[in-house]
């Protein structure tokens, strides 16, 4: 096995916490049943790794396995690194037909036309998710598989997520995206996330929404238990009623984990008290950042007990109502951002 | 609550005021005027359907209050009156409120499109239920504003429906009608073809599912015959979104004579014609496949 394999075997190796090594090694389905019997999971990883080099070279192997076994991993321990969300735009007329034996071909052709070589792997999980592995090479050296951008995309829907993508890297993934789609352009979505089942959950309405209605509702008859009766009789119908207004705003039950929410103000000054900064001609740059292991529990919760005031500022109910996180303000009133954000480099 | 109806009216009457005064003077631009006066209007209306209300809960007052007063001497061991016409009236009135509660509700349980009212006016909510063969699946939301002109502000349709194409299509704001008829076929449709793979899924374990879509228009079963164990790949394309059975059923298999034969062209058309869950049933019945 060359070195390059060892190294890339060492490393995934390393990256799987032991407690999920086994669970990802019977998913991943390929070592025989003598082979799992003579892995012992109680010794330590180094030893595990110089086992599973042995089994590497006995089954003959190549890079493919390990990218195979890679993407395995990554599938069912998503939550490593930031996922960015991309919305595709303005289908053709065909979109909505794309299968994936059409998408896959034609992504694998696109991408490799464009940038040679490329290793790509796409594989379809069983929640109808497609995942594509790629791993970037270039005129001078081999696709690097250190450093893989992973791609989600459900098909029938405009959504694509995204994890380690360099500036670089990303017109020529767009490009292929949106001609295997069938669409004809992509933008930035302005959603972030450290976990990817909630930014697509949220993107997809995948969580429990609340509209108002005239029949009663289960929130009523969800009452938080009482202290003291006198108190409750006074404050029970504001308090319902900004239950209800938190919960239109952001939903009911659990909600998609979202870690942070940002505002880049480009906005004029206004503080009469402070004529220095009002007299400047050029807007007050500046950035707001609200971040949360839960943000849009905590929002919700700012509502319901008061905090915040009701009914909801759409600038904090622009985050699921427009699923995004990250808003750019001018005086004009909020906007769709002029700039896209940074990808990691 | 009449004191507070007071204070408003009292302020809708000085407006009103303020506006037939400003007729008299000199008008400042056609177009602030027109506004002015569309304002009067609308103030006017508000105005009128106040007093409505107003009266209709003086009215009610003077009834239960005096209800409640001849109860009060009846206990009191007073000569009870006769049926009182303003007794039965309260009554009747009622009795009528009850009965369209309970036909709203009846309207609301049997999957109507429930309108509320939300926002002071300013905006609209209708839920749009879906059911499958008798039973109810999942409802979906729209919050339409009604002011300038019809949009929707929020919803939870599934992204894969097309929402905007379909409010273009069907001309929502002219014809709202037609557009929710349309949604709601889109949305019938795609929760039946959902529970119909959710049943293939829990009903026939011998029949695996190789590919689906999202929007479950797009269906891919593996099935084996019984004896000879030979695969049969199914796919069931449901290109009219607005239907729960599929346009199109092909199989493929090794046995290259196995799609024309007659056992299979039966097997063909009912899956064109019944919910794949019970052609699934009916085949393996008939030993066509495992």
């Amino acid at each position: 096995m060359d070195d390059s394999m060892k190294r890339l075997l060492q490393r995934l190796i390393r990256r799987i916490p032991a407690q999920m090594l086994k669970t990802t090694l019977d998913k991943w389905g390929r070592l025989t049943a003598a082979q799992k019997r003579s892995m012992d999971f109680t010794e330590p990883k180094w030893a595990l790794t110089e086992k599973l080099m042995a089994i590497y070279e006995e089954n003959g192997w190549t890079g493919k396995h390990i990218t195979e076994l890679e993407m395995t991993y990554i599938i069912d321990n998503p939550n490593q690194g930031m996922w960015y969300a991309f919305q595709l735009m303005d289908p053709e007329d065909d979109a909505h037909s794309v299968e994936l034996t059409h998408f896959k071909e034609h992504f694998k052709s696109h991408l490799s036309e464009l940038v040679r070589p490329v290793s790509i792997k796409i594989k379809k999980h069983t929640d109808e998710a497609v995942w594509i592995r790629i791993a970037w090479g270039d005129s001078f050296s081999r696709p690097n598989h250190l450093k893989p951008t992973y791609v989600v995309h459900h098909l029938q829907t405009p959504y694509v997520f995204v994890t380690s993508l360099t500036s670089k890297q990303k017109p020529l993934l767009s490009q292929a995206l949106v001609l295997s789609t069938r669409h004809q352009a992509i933008k930035d979505a302005n959603l972030s996330g450290r976990k990817l089942g909630a930014i697509r959950d949220l993107l997809m309405r995948q969580y429990q929404q609340v509209f108002p209605t005239n029949y009663p509702s289960p929130l009523a008859e969800r009452n938080e238990t009482v202290s003291n009766p006198q108190i409750e009789k006074e404050q029970v119908k504001c308090a319902e009623n900004r239950l209800q207004m938190a919960c239109e705003a952001f939903g009911d039950g659990v909600l998609p984990q979202l870690q942070s929410s940002v505002y880049k103000l480009e906005t004029k000054f206004k503080d009469h008290s402070n004529k220095t900064m009002t007299e400047r001609e050029q807007p007050f740059r500046c950035v707001v950042k609200f971040a949360s292991t839960n943000l849009l529990e905590s929002l919700r919760h700012c509502a319901s007990s008061g905090i915040a005031s009701t009914p909801v500022t759409p600038l904090l109910s622009s985050i699921p109502l427009k699923g995004r996180n990250y808003f750019v303000i001018t005086d004009n009133g909020p906007g769709p951002s002029s700039q896209t954000r940074q990808t990691q480099n | 609550r009449l004191l507070v109806s007071a204070g408003v009216l009292g302020h809708l009457s000085r407006l009103e005021v303020q506006v037939r005064s400003r007729k008299s003077r000199p008008q400042p631009q056609g177009s602030r005027v027109a506004e002015l006066k569309a304002n009067a209007e609308a103030l006017r209306t508000q105005a009128e359907q106040l007093r409505a209300e107003m009266e209709t809960h003086k009215n009610l007052q003077k009834l239960r209050t005096s209800m409640d007063r001849r109860r009060t001497r009846e206990e009191d061991g007073e000569e009870g009156m006769d049926e009182d016409s303003e007794d039965s009236e309260l009554l009747r009135l009622m009795a009528r409120h009850t009965q369209l509660n309970d036909l709203l509700y009846a309207h609301h349980i049997i999957g109507g499109y429930n309108a509320t009212k939300t926002r002071q006016g300013k905006g609209l909510c209708l839920s749009l239920p879906t059911a499958y063969d008798g039973v109810f699946l999942e409802t979906y939301n729209l919050e339409i504003d009604v002011k300038p002109a019809l949009r929707i502000a929020r919803h939870n349709i599934p992204p894969f429906i097309p929402l905007s194409s379909l409010v273009e299509q069907s001309s929502m704001q002219t014809d709202i009608r037609t557009f929710l008829d349309t949604l709601s076929q889109h949305l019938n449709a795609f929760s039946g073809r959902k529970q119909q793979l959710k049943l293939v899924k829990e009903l026939h374990k011998s029949v695996e599912v190789m590919e689906s879509n999202a929007l479950c228009s797009i269906l891919v079963l593996m099935f084996t015959v019984p004896k000879e164990k030979t695969a049969v790949l199914c796919t069931l394309d449901y290109t009219d979104h607005t239907r729960c059975l599929p346009t199109r059923v092909q199989f493929d298999s090794e046995d290259e004579a196995l799609a024309d034969s007659p056992d299979w062209n039966k097997n063909r058309s009912l899956l064109t014609e019944t919910p794949v869950h019970k052609a699934l049933l009916a085949m393996r019945k008939m030993g066509n496949i495992v």
